[in-house]
């Protein structure tokens, strides 16, 4: 089975890879694990005082698909306000990369990212994080 | 496809669900249960007999894959004590995640005298990990175990990872 193109692309050219300062307190950093395959990705956002996201970066070990997963939520979050971060849905990443069935969790875990980086910030930033 | 859930390696083998078995002893007992099967020995005549011990010898082979694997085994220990306590404990300790990211850009970067000091490194860490799941099993604290065969998986990805660069 083959990745797909885009996929690929983010692969072999991964945007906004790197780190942003963790103990900013305009940034948010969210680290989460998929242990059955072991891999680890760290996705941070630095906000605005307006609540827009200015910076993305991530770090990811894994397969080609969750490098690719975060390198697009990364490009999909900068320029966007954090209330529309936080709706960002792994089956829009699945959809945009054209990934396989048993590639899904790798979305998930960009989605989980996500949501710990936004919820890191807010925590940071002393805002109520939503009861799921 | 039908999902026939993997029966408890241990009770396929006959033997007391622990960690620490004894592996020449194992292997002694996966021979005798294999030339059981094996069809020189046993008078399997029907057909539903025939598929009866041909499935018992894949149940063998796949448990005896599962019990000589020092980690395969632990996951099956904790599976049989406690069902679903591996997906339950899946989330990590952000700390401990930073840690292995950094630990496999240390891999990723490390020369030829790097990969010696990691490849100690690591094995230490993969033995302290087991020592450490033993006493959660003594403990029956099987949530902790849970988490510690999780984290251990990273430790084992990276000397795998360093193995490959040599």
């Amino acid at each position: 089975m083959a990745y797909s193109d885009k996929v690929l692309d983010h692969y072999q050219n991964p945007r906004n890879v790197g780190s942003l300062d963790k103990e900013s307190n305009d940034v948010g950093t969210g680290v989460v694990g998929a242990p059955e395959c072991g891999d680890v990705m760290k996705l941070q956002i630095k906000v605005s005082d307006d609540g827009k996201i200015i910076d993305a970066k991530f770090k990811t070990y894994g397969c080609g698909s969750a490098i690719a997963s975060s390198s697009l939520a990364t490009e999909w979050l900068k320029g966007t306000s954090v209330d529309a971060a936080a709706e960002i849905k792994n089956t829009q990443i699945v959809e945009e990369l054209s990934l396989p069935p048993v590639k899904i969790h790798c979305s998930v875990l960009a989605e989980d990212a996500i949501k710990a980086a936004i919820d890191d910030w807010k925590a940071k930033n002393g805002k109520k994080t939503e009861e799921k | 496809m039908i999902h026939v859930p993997a029966p408890d390696a241990f009770a396929v083998f006959g033997v007391a669900r622990t960690l620490d078995l004894d592996e020449p002893e194992l292997e002694l007992r996966y021979l005798k249960l294999s030339r059981d099967c094996h069809p020189d020995h046993n008078r399997a005549q029907t057909s539903t007999d025939c598929v009866a011990v041909l499935q018992r010898s894949a149940e063998i082979n796949d448990a005896w894959n599962v019990l000589r694997d020092p980690w395969r085994r632990a996951r099956a220990l904790l599976e049989a004590e406690s069902q679903g306590v591996l997906n339950r404990n899946k989330k990590l300790d952000p700390m401990f995640l930073m840690e292995a990211l950094e630990l496999a850009e240390e891999v990723a970067h490390a020369d030829s005298d790097g990969q010696e000091v990691l490849t100690k490194k690591l094995n230490a860490a993969i033995d302290a990990d087991y020592q450490a799941l033993r006493a959660d099993v003594a403990k029956a604290d099987f949530d902790t175990a849970a988490k510690r065969v999780h984290q251990s998986h990273y430790h084992l990805k990276a000397l795998h990872d360093l193995e490959a660069k040599s």
